[in-house]
């Protein structure tokens, strides 16, 4: 079994800020993907399909509630678990993600700790 | 929100962001920030609902690579490109006003915030038109640099009586000096 991660972030710096957290929370990845907005993640995943998503909300071109969405609709991403991270952090907002067909939330700022957390009870 | 309590949430909110995401020690400063001629930047992110303004970290362009590097996780000596610091300053003001929102967001629960954006040059500072508030915080980063927090805001009728209705229920209610 293997464990393939994309990260989803309008930011270049968040990116490899989440990167580097999860090197740090002792998680092991097999393959990291990115994508800059939702449109350019759906794009890859529609040809490649990934274990995890981490998904920032706020974004240009298409936003992680869109995504959420899209990526729900996407039949060979039945599996794919989907964990917001994000600085929005309102309790109405995160409901509606996770009736959305996220799988779990993160806000910004994080620790690794925070990562093992969430992720863990995902990884094959 | 009375602009004390505004400035004591800044502070909360910058060193949380520092220190877990940035791993820089931020304080606040005892000298006002003052970029004299230096090239400068100001990282922005603008909010809409129950409040509207803006929210905008200053700081010298020196800083701001010093701050970029550190949330890359480069050696000091590696370059780091204008692109990957304008980037970061715009992630940090995101974060920060992430941070603030959450410990606001019981006086004011409709706040949308937009996409940052960030501006560099000489002398820099945001406006807002009439009726707009202005609060600003000199902080210190690693003792090594001195740089302005700030956010412009304008209160809707409903969201201000409702904000004073709350204050107990205030960031701040630790620091009774500030009610
Ligand atoms: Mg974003």
């Amino acid at each position: 079994m293997s464990n393939s991660l994309m990260i989803v972030d309008d930011s270049a710096t968040m990116r490899k800020i989440i990167m580097r957290t999860i090197r740090m929370s002792g998680l092991e990845m097999d393959s990291t993907e990115e994508a800059g907005n939702g449109k350019e993640a759906l794009e890859k995943l529609s040809s490649s399909p990934v274990d995890i998503i981490l998904c920032d909300i706020n974004m240009p071109e298409m936003n992680g509630m869109e995504l959420v969405k899209k990526v729900r609709e996407l039949s060979n991403c039945n599996d794919t678990k989907i964990i917001m991270v994000s600085t929005e952090s309102s309790q109405e907002l995160i409901d509606e993600l996770m009736a959305g067909g996220a799988n779990g939330y993160i806000t910004k700022p994080f620790t690794p700790e925070k990562f093992q957390d969430k992720l863990s009870p995902f990884m094959n | 929100m009375e602009t004390e309590q505004f400035n004591d949430v800044l502070l909360e909110s910058a060193k949380e962001v520092f220190e877990t995401m940035i791993f820089m020690e931020l304080a606040k400063a005892d000298e006002p920030f003052d970029p004299k001629d230096d090239d400068s930047l100001l990282g922005t992110i603008t909010f809409t609902g129950d409040m509207d303004g803006c929210l905008a970290i200053g700081c010298t362009v020196d800083c701001a690579k010093n701050v970029a590097a550190n949330m890359l996780g480069m050696d000091p000596d590696e370059q780091v490109s204008s692109a990957d610091v304008n980037d970061a300053m715009g992630e940090v003001a995101n974060m920060v006003m992430g941070s603030v929102k959450s410990r606001i967001q019981e006086q004011y629960t409709n706040i949308q915030v937009s996409i940052p954006s960030v501006v560099s040059g000489r002398k820099l500072e945001n406006s807002l038109g009439e009726k707009a508030r202005r609060t600003a915080l000199a902080i210190n980063i690693e003792g090594d640099f001195t740089a302005e927090l700030s956010i412009l805001y304008r209160m809707h009728e409903t969201a201000t009586q409702a904000g004073l209705a709350n204050k107990e229920v205030s960031v701040n209610a630790a620091d009774p000096s500030t009610n």
